[in-house]
């Protein structure tokens, strides 16, 4: 066993060589600063409050909870998910058969919940618009017609920290291209 | 026998020393006590000083402000205790101006004084935070530049609408820099501040721009359909992470910015992104789902070694930021969406693997190194309420400032 007095007298002797004191100002004469800085550089505001935002369509909801227009029913997702439930299938059939329908592009957006950060979310926008479009083209629709874009959690229908508005936001909208 | 017993006695003496050494390196900082000689008490400048200094990590500041003539020698007895005291007159006529002296309690003696000014008034945080960089240098401790910085962060206003702002520390001072449309993702450009990287969401394709705060000047970078975040930028500055989705599969992307090319990192068919630069930058940590939900990982840019798992612990771990060799990244613990505890920040050496909580409650996101990889600023929700925070990763010192902004969506600093 370790002699405690032994053990306290080298404790003692590193501390005693181990000493560090505050930092110390410069008391030299040249170190009496008296002078001043002037702060400037004025930065910019860009207002881009005009600019027109692609592909804002016309909104018919079809139910309380539909954020699509033209005619389109929005579908809904799992949480952290990108699979089309079945339960949405019936609203995807719907949906590829008006689009069957009419001219022009469509636009699906992709969007997301709160929860978590905007970079992952927009990237599972993207793959919830990128589902939705494989499931149509496979239906028929020509790949050409589809734009997918994601707003992650840019666009949600509602703001309450609910299961039921997560719910609600966690979906892809369908709009025609104008 | 004997030579055994030295070497772990040498073992154990080294391991008390080194703890021993750690809190001594603590009680360093200068005691320093602060004198408001202004004719109008504003209790903002009271605020963002003890803040600065407090955060800094180098000082044990008086919380309690005396008041005193500026030009004459200390006064007040109590004052006497601290190693030195600060001086400050700050008037707000025409612009905004701080004088300060610092003067040495011992003697009273005169050590540093200077006086800052700026035209505009709104912009006098950064009066401070001048004053404080210069005395912190003057007293020789380690370079606190961060306190200088801009933040930038993007917000919502409305759907499909947000801001772009830049901010001191505090979040004392803020400016719109960008208005109106859906502008995100900003990412400072270069080590100056002088311009940012952000994603325009205003045509059929997401747009990557890159703005000078000063000028205005405007150049487009580059295009994608999806989505289209600069994620980061490499020490050089001439090349940049992006996280893309050409053809609706969202993977990180290095883009040379001189020769514009560009070099796909990640291909798993999931999701990949928030590529972070570590080391000498010849690899990145990411974000990806390849393990079916949001985790942290490496891979060389070269692709030689595949991919490696960094974190295990968590149920998602995202949002992440990396210095040299660290990184740091927000980490949902709990699995109920309305849990007090939802995530908090973790800091890991990735040498050691060594682990470190610099949160432990609220719903804790954004974590940024600051430049010089001593700071951590986050955005921590907690009780209804936003705050931004700042953890001294020397001192484990943590200051939180009301946000008083709409939801942030994203962050550089």
């Amino acid at each position: 066993m370790i002699d405690k007095k032994l053990l306290s007298l080298l404790i003692i002797l590193i501390l005693s060589g181990c000493t560090k004191v505050a930092p110390q100002a410069p008391l030299n004469g040249g170190s009496n600063i008296s002078d001043s800085d002037t702060l400037n550089s004025q930065t910019v505001t860009i207002d881009e409050e005009n600019i027109n935002q692609q592909g804002d369509g016309f909104n018919t909801p079809n139910s309380q909870y539909n954020s699509s227009s033209d005619g389109f029913h929005s579908l809904y997702f799992g949480f952290d998910n990108y699979t089309i439930s079945s339960d949405m299938q019936q609203v995807l059939t719907y949906n590829t058969q008006r689009a069957k329908q009419m001219n022009g592009k469509l636009k699906i957006e992709g969007n997301c919940d709160e929860f978590g950060t905007d970079e992952y979310n927009y990237a599972l926008g993207l793959k919830r618009a990128k589902a939705v479009k494989d499931a149509m083209v496979s239906e028929g629709i020509n790949p050409s017609r589809i734009v997918i874009f994601s707003y992650g959690e840019s666009n949600p229908v509602c703001n309450s920290m609910s299961d039921e508005c997560y719910r609600r936001n966690r979906r892809v909208d369908f709009k025609l291209v104008r | 026998m004997r030579i055994l017993v030295f070497f772990l006695l040498s073992i154990y003496l080294y391991g008390v020393d080194a703890i021993l050494q750690i809190e001594k390196d603590v009680e360093v900082r200068t005691h320093i006590g602060i004198v408001d000689s202004s004719s109008q008490r504003n209790s903002t400048i009271e605020d963002i000083l003890l803040s600065d200094l407090k955060i800094s990590g180098h000082f044990l500041v008086d919380d309690k402000i005396y008041n005193e003539d500026f030009d004459t020698p200390i006064m007040t007895p109590s004052l006497k205790n601290q190693e030195y005291v600060l001086k400050y007159r700050f008037e707000s006529l025409n612009g905004s101006s701080l004088s300060i002296r610092l003067l040495k309690t011992s003697d009273s003696k005169e050590v540093f004084k200077k006086k800052y000014s700026i035209s505009n008034k709104l912009k006098a945080p950064f009066l401070i935070h001048k004053a404080i960089y210069d005395i912190n240098g003057f007293l020789r401790y380690p370079d606190i530049d961060w306190i200088n910085r801009y933040v930038i962060f993007s917000r919502y206003t409305t759907p499909k609408h947000s801001e772009i702002v830049i901010a001191d520390y505090t979040f004392h001072y803020k400016k719109v820099v960008i208005r109106g449309g859906l502008n995100l993702f900003p990412k400072w450009a270069n080590r100056e501040q002088k311009s940012f990287f952000y994603t325009s969401f205003n045509g059929l394709y997401p747009t990557l721009y890159r703005l000078n705060i000063y000028t205005g000047a405007k150049s487009k970078i580059i295009s994608s359909e999806g989505m289209l975040v600069c994620s980061d930028i490499n020490k050089n500055g001439n090349k940049i992470l992006l996280t893309m989705a050409p053809n609706g599969q969202p993977d990180i992307y290095q883009l040379d910015l001189s020769t514009k090319t560009k070099q796909r990192i990640t291909t798993f068919e999931g999701i990949d992104v928030n590529g972070k630069y570590i080391n000498d930058g010849s690899s990145i940590v990411f974000v990806s789902n390849r393990l079916g939900y949001a985790n942290i990982f490496k891979k060389s840019i070269s692709g030689i070694g595949g991919v490696t798992q960094m974190v295990f612990h968590g149920k998602n771990n995202n949002s992440i930021d990396s210095y040299n060799n660290k990184i740091v990244y927000s980490s949902r613990e709990s699995s109920n969406s309305f849990g007090m505890n939802k995530f908090n920040i973790y800091l890991q050496e990735l040498d050691t693997g060594r682990l470190r909580a610099i949160t432990t409650t609220g719903n804790n996101q954004f974590p940024r190194f600051s430049n010089d990889g001593n700071i951590i600023e986050y955005i921590k929700r907690y009780d209804g309420s936003s705050y931004i925070g700042y953890s001294n990763l020397a001192t484990h010192k943590s200051l939180l400032f009301p946000l008083g902004v709409k939801k942030i969506q994203a962050i550089d600093w």
